[in-house]
């Protein structure tokens, strides 16, 4: 029920309401809260990959004046542990720690000092000396450790008709395999926490993307009463996947507060955010593809190879977009996972398709060349309406029109056929194209709305226990409720980040904007339905709100509400879909490379506000940047630890790697996703950028790259491929 | 960070008298690579001596018709300044590629040139480098050693000096004013400056304990017409060099009469390519010549296991850097 | 104690012990004014440390590692006057205290974020003199008598300045985490620009002008130094030209039309 009084307020493109905050320094986020009689707590990191501790001497860092605390396996406090052998790792695992003198790999927590200010935390830390007895064979070496792969528990395997004979059955084939690196979600805001432990209870100022998630973890792991849990957590310095989980960070700063009887602020340094704040894990991905000269695909599988930890599982769906993006009757997809000695690798922005996306649309780009056919055709001749792998309906699906909409714009025409052939001065230059899809989940969602009536004005404010990580929560939140209100957003506050607020699913996995503005809207919807109810008002019959709390003789309401997935959602597949064209300059000499311009399309259903829209997709785009031209940890081969460790060595995009980005939205609304027709949009525009630049620097070089970063070091001595005029 | 005590120097004087007392203290500059090894306790003083606040921020002439650039000025101001600019434009060029500028705007001349390696073994506490702690034996040679040398490397150490400025300084022919604690001043070759790493590699360079580095003298103007920085990199800005070049070109009659060529991230101090510069010197200033000194610039590159690709890069980068310089209008 | 507290109450004037005076002597420092800079720099309580140890020379040697504990937390303490948007605080500080913690944690300015703490993202990012510098990389001891201004200084009591205000309008951030570095380093490069400063990416180092009129290129490059894992450079490109060239910029996103769906679904 869309209130008709007013202009509507979804869809707007209004500056984000908690932005002059931002602007002028004043959002607190999490150690930036007044907390008296704070400590300073710093963790210490193992130095091995595998192995035990034998001996901690503490007496020097406890010597130092200042110094309140070190703890350790020793003294620590005991808390829950897992019941079975390599659990998987979810978003309400428990995080134990320093719970025993072994070791599982370099980086990992062996203890925590805690100090009267941070200089004498930091220093103390560095004199803490440990001893340990090294096993001698960790498992660091991705290539050397591949017979070690195991079948994931949670088996995703899956398979549809029959690969060999969609095999023999095509013109062309392809084999290839792709390789993506280990990468860090590396949000600028550092993983931070000031915790306090008051009589059983705890309040926890910490920088997390799931409340709710998160005050379950803490209460498990210390085994008290969830209600026992406060998460605060109003403003996130980014996220991207990695404060999605509550990290062991948070359990030792509430520990401590515990043991000293004081609260905890602690920040993880950017150094431990490579080895104790979750990571992408490294991929190789194998694609087999054929299709038939009229470009139809009859096969493709897509068997992943990645790495967990000796401790924790995590698999990444790399291959869930080979299993529903195009048609092709059959279809396998594998994944394996070796058990490594690092910590547990986790969900970073579009995990599976961010990477799978890199994998199946570098293969189709190399199969179009095969088969000499136009790469945005050859996609267009394989679309589907229908999701062979989940065998239900897309609720919709704008592939072919933002693949021509987009090359359109880009004018796709003037890319040269032939490889190699465009260049400008000390140029090659190169365009790309690559399809994107990202699932768009809506999982159930609450909230309250207080009403509230002043000077004939009607104020309201929303309150969930949602978060904005730059995500625009707060400002599509209110732009739902004065819209469901038929108020002006100027008078609607929202309130996020706090777990004494209605339970929302957290921002993550691209269910954030949808769930949470859903739920806001049931919260407006029910408030209203109550006050219609109480005076016997039709349900259709059009009246204010503020004429509804007169004739209720109400000055103040409240009410709740919950949103929940549809039937009509959970039949059908419900994915936003893009496409990404880009123009790359490589230079000739130094094989540096820039992104010259990008043409993004988007079809999410509708869109909310497109200025926050559109930064969802531009830093989707730059974190995809990002994985193309020079992300990537790397592992020491003697020592196993990330021998990449600092902002300065892994090196995320600036603004001068960034080019003009023009974004189209397409006008849809899709009502069977929800009822406000909108979709995920904050990890679609990653999806997609590797192999648009990928296949650009193909189409520009000849030189097809396979694994990711493309740096120039790999660039000079790539060779151009067979069939390419050099 | 280790406690220390901090040192406000007035004047040289107390600044010297400082040092000489306690050779477990350091100068400190604009801080930006010091106080970053502090926290990573890898440089370890017990006292710091403040010297960016020392009056040695001009640019003045000096006897060699050339400019004098004082040791504490930034390098922002340093590659800024109006004469810099229009006489040693190599220079300004090769400084604005360093780093970011609220960096630049804090790195002093003096510091620069002392800037440590950032070979990432070094910089890790936990993993052996001779550098850190001579003994340790090197991490990078049998590890990771992509970034490391291809030039003038020894078995105890492979690590490369990661200064931008240093590189053009190298391909002007600068020298570096010195003054001892006690008192008395000299005078040091950009080429004597910094060492390479032999057996003692955790000397970065031939300054003896204590010594305050007051100056950079440059030769008279040179090469302000055709000039070229190019620095090869993992993204377009805020990165070190993979590889870098700085080169030069005096140009009379449309042949080159003197040629100034020196490469960063390949070797433990900033590498001068005489052989190139000299081939150069009486040529045309075309492709096939700036081929053939690229050839003699990595005739003797010794690469290792990771960073074998430096070579092509190098060989490409000295052609590229030549041509943009030589092609840009006077 | 006692006898630190007396020292204190020492500095400033030049009743000396003859253990100082004989540290003075030796240093060189004759004269009253430049002991009492000394004096305030190093502290009193640090220079008794060092009086205890001057017996043996080398002057300064070892004297951490021979003092007790307590002696030792004292032996790097600190007093600077700091000058923060246009007040002056005076503050006793551990000589390690970054600028950046200075803020944060003993000033309550929050606004300053730290991104890595070794100068590798910008997010620290405040105007000192004017200038734009890394308040993790500076010491807050060598800050006395300089204007620091940080974010929580730029705008005009609730009013956000040109600059925030453009940022805002740009949508120039998303969690917020970059942006008071990122508004930092745009004010400070509007007075770059206009005192003609140069750029890597600039055609040509000789030609020197003022009142620079910045390409997106040259923009882009000058603001590599503040990192925006969100992403959203373009934005911030945007909010700086408009308020760098006093246009209007427009915005990057259009739906498409009803015709171009049309289209699309046909061809
Ligand atoms: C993230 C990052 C990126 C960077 N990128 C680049 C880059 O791309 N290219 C590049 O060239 N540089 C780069 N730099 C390095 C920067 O240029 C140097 O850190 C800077 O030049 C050092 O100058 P400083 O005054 O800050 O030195 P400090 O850090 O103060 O001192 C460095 C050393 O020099 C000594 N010292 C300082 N002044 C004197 C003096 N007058 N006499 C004797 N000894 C002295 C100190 O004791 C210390 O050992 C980068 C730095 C950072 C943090
Ligand atoms: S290369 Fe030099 S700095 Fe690096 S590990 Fe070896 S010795 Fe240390
Ligand atoms: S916190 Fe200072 S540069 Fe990152
Ligand atoms: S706004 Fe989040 S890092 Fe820039």
């Amino acid at each position: 029920m869309t209130n008709t009084l007013k202009a509507p307020a979804v869809g707007a493109a209004i500056n984000r309401v908690e932005g002059k905050l931002k602007v002028m320094g004043m959002a607190k986020y999490a150690t930036e809260f007044s907390v008296e009689n704070k400590v300073y707590a710093q963790g210490i990191n193992s130095t091995i990959a595998k192995g035990e501790i034998i001996a901690i001497d503490t007496s020097e860092a406890e010597a130092l004046a200042g110094v309140l605390a070190v703890i350790t396996h020793k003294n620590a406090e005991k808390l829950n542990h897992f019941e079975e052998e390599m659990p998987l790792l979810a978003t309400t695992t428990i995080a134990p720690v320093l719970q025993s003198p072994k070791v599982n790999y370099y980086g990992e927590y062996v203890g925590v000092v805690v100090a009267e200010t941070f200089e004498q935390a930091q220093y103390a830390a560095r004199l803490v000396k440990i001893e340990y007895k090294e096993d001698s064979d960790p498992t660091i070496q991705f290539d050397e450790s591949k017979s070690k792969a195991i079948k994931p528990k949670g088996n995703s395997d899956y398979l549809r008709g029959d690969m060999e004979a969609g095999l023999a059955e095509a013109d062309e084939t392809l084999d290839a395999t792709y390789i993506t690196p280990i990468e860090h979600h590396h949000p600028m805001e550092l993983h931070a926490i000031i915790a306090s432990w008051d009589n059983g209870k705890v309040t926890a100022y910490s920088s997390q993307q799931m409340v709710n998630e998160s005050t379950i973890a803490i209460a498990d792991t210390f085994q008290i009463p969830k209600k026992d849990v406060r998460v605060i957590t109003p403003f996130v310095g980014g996220g991207f996947g990695s404060k999605l989980n509550t990290e062991r960070h948070v359990t030792l700063a509430i520990m401590a507060s515990k043991m000293l009887a004081r609260p905890v602020q602690m920040t993880v340094t950017r150094h431990q955010m490579f080895t104790n704040t979750g990571m992408r894990q490294h991929n190789a991905q194998r694609m087999q593809l054929g299709a038939k000269r009229d470009g139809s695909l009859t096969a493709l599988s897509h068997d992943t190879l990645s790495h967990t930890s000796t401790y924790q599982e995590y698999q990444e769906p790399c291959g869930m977009i080979s299993k529903m993006l195009y048609k092709v009757p059959n279809n396998q997809i594998t994944y394996r996972l070796i058990p490594m000695n690092f910590q547990t690798p986790f969900a970073m922005r579009a995990p599976g398709e961010a990477t799978g996306s890199f994998a199946l649309e570098s293969a189709m780009d190399e199969m179009a060349w095969k088969l000499k056919m136009d790469p945005v055709a050859f996609r267009i001749k394989n679309d589907t309406q229908i999701d062979l792998g989940a065998d239900k309906p897309f609720s919709s699906r704008l592939l072919i029109e933002c693949l021509r909409i987009g090359a359109d714009k880009f004018g796709w025409e003037n890319r040269p056929m032939q490889p190699r052939s465009k260049q400008e001065g000390n140029w090659h230059v190169g365009y790309g194209v690559s399809a994107a899809s990202r699932k768009s989940p809506y999982l159930k969602s609450s909230a309250k709305v207080l009403l509230k009536l002043e000077n004939e004005k009607v104020y309201a404010t929303v309150q969930m226990d949602a978060t904005d990580i730059g995500t625009g929560s707060y400002t599509i939140i209110a732009q739902t409720a004065a819209e469901y209100l038929g108020i002006p957003v100027e008078q609607v506050t929202v309130e996020l980040g706090d777990s004494k607020f209605p339970i929302t699913p957290g921002s993550g996995g691209s269910w954030g904007a949808t769930s949470y503005c859903n739920g806001a809207r049931a919260a407006c919807q029910s408030a209203i339905a109550t006050l219609k109810k109480n005076k016997n008002i039709g349900e259709d019959q059009e009246i204010t709100v503020a004429k509804l709390l007169k004739q209720n003789k109400l000055e103040k309401f409240e009410a709740e509400g919950t949103a929940v997935p549809s039937e009509a959602f959970k039949e059908h597949s419900v994915f936003s879909f893009g496409a990404n064209f880009s123009e790359v300059w490589v230079d000739k000499y130094t094989w540096m490379y820039r992104i010259k311009r990008m043409v993004n399309v988007g079809a999410a259903g509708t869109i909310l506000n497109p200025k926050t829209a559109y930064g969802q997709i531009i830093g989707g785009l730059t974190m995809g940047v990002g994985m193309v031209l020079s992300e990537q940890t790397r592992v020491e081969p003697n020592f196993g630890n990330f021998i990449t460790r600092s902002f300065a060595d892994y090196h995320v995009p600036v603004s001068l790697d960034m080019a003009n980005v023009e974004v189209i939205f397409l006008p849809e609304e899709d009502k069977i996703a929800n009822e406000m027709g909108m979709k995920g949009i904050g990890e679609l525009g990653i999806t997609s950028v590797a192999a648009s630049v990928a296949n650009a620097i193909f189409n520009a070089t000849g030189k097809r790259m396979r694994e990711l970063p493309i740096t120039p070091e790999k660039l000079i001595e790539a060779p151009v491929e067979p069939g390419v005029l050099a | 960070m280790r406690p220390f005590t901090y040192t406000g120097a007035k004047n040289t004087a107390e600044a010297l008298q400082a040092a000489s007392s306690n050779a477990n203290a350091h100068y400190l500059g604009g801080g930006t690579n010091l106080i970053d090894l502090m926290k990573e306790d890898v440089e370890r003083p017990d006292e710091l001596i403040e010297v960016a606040s020392l009056d040695y921020k001009k640019i003045t002439s000096n006897e060699n018709g050339g400019l004098t650039l004082g040791g504490m000025l930034n390098n922002s101001e340093t590659a800024n300044h109006r004469d810099i600019r229009t006489h040693y434009p190599l220079l300004s060029m090769a400084m604005l590629s360093a780093a970011t500028g609220q960096l630049r705007n804090m790195a002093t001349n003096g510091g620069n040139l002392l800037q440590r390696t950032r070979c990432p073994y070094f910089y890790e506490t936990s993993m052996p480098c001779n550098k850190r702690v001579p003994g340790t034996g090197c991490g990078a040679i049998k590890g990771m050693n992509a970034l490391h040398a291809i030039f003038g490397w020894s078995e105890d150490c492979v690590a490369v000096h990661p200064s931008d400025m240093c590189v053009a300084l190298a391909a002007i022919g600068a020298k570096v004013e010195v003054r001892h604690p006690n008192g008395s001043s000299r005078m040091v070759e950009f080429t004597d400056f910094h060492r390479l790493p032999g057996d003692r590699p955790e000397k970065d360079s031939n300054l003896l304990p204590g010594e305050l580095i007051t100056g950079i003298h440059l030769p008279k103007p040179i090469f302000s017409a055709h000039y070229y920085y190019l620095k090869v990199r993992e993204r377009s800005s805020y990165a070190f060099a993979l590889v870098s070049v700085a080169a030069g070109l005096q140009i009379q009659g449309g042949m080159i009469t003197k040629a100034g060529l020196a490469m960063g991230g390949v070797a433990h101090k900033p590498w001068k390519l005489v052989q190139a510069e000299n081939y150069l010197a009486g040529k045309m200033p075309n492709q096939a010549n700036f081929e053939a000194a690229s050839e003699l610039a990595m005739n003797e590159a010794r690469p290792l296991e990771g960073n074998k690709y430096k070579v092509e890069m190098g060989k490409k980068s000295i052609v590229s850097a030549l041509t943009q310089a030589y092609e840009r209008k006077a | 104690m006692g006898e630190l507290e007396k020292r204190k109450k020492n500095t400033g004037s030049d009743n000396l012990t003859e253990d100082e005076k004989k540290i003075f002597d030796q240093l060189g420092l004759k004269n009253g004014a430049s002991r009492r800079k000394f004096l305030k720099l190093v502290s009193s309580a640090s220079l008794s440390v060092y009086a205890s140890s001057y017996a043996t020379s080398p002057l300064f040697a070892n004297t951490a590692k021979d003092l007790p504990h307590h002696q030792r937390v004292m032996l790097n303490e600190v007093k600077v006057n700091l000058r923060v948007n246009d007040r002056l605080k005076p503050l006793t500080l551990d000589s390690r205290t970054s600028l950046l913690d200075t803020l944060r944690e003993h000033l309550a300015l929050t606004g300053t974020k730290k991104g890595c703490d070794h100068g590798q993202c910008g997010a620290c990012t405040v105007l000192v003199d004017g200038k734009r510098k890394l308040s993790c990389l500076t010491l807050a001891a060598t800050c006395e008598d300089r204007e620091i201004t940080t974010i929580e200084g730029l705008a005009d009591g609730n009013e956000p300045n040109a600059m925030q205000q453009a940022f805002l309008k740009h949508d120039g951030f998303q969690c917020g985490y970059c942006t008071s570095g990122q508004i930092c380093s745009s004010v400070a490069l509007l007075e770059e620009a206009k005192n003609g400063e140069a750029s890597y990416v600039t055609e040509d180092f000789r030609k020197i002008e003022t009142n620079l009129r910045l390409s997106e290129e040259e923009i882009r490059e000058r603001m590599s130094g503040n990192i925006c894992r969100c992403g959203v450079y373009n934005n911030i490109v945007q909010a700086f030209k408009e308020v760098h060239s006093g246009n209007d910029e427009m915005p990057s996103w259009e739906f498409a039309t009803k015709e171009q769906m049309k289209k699309a679904k046909n061809s």
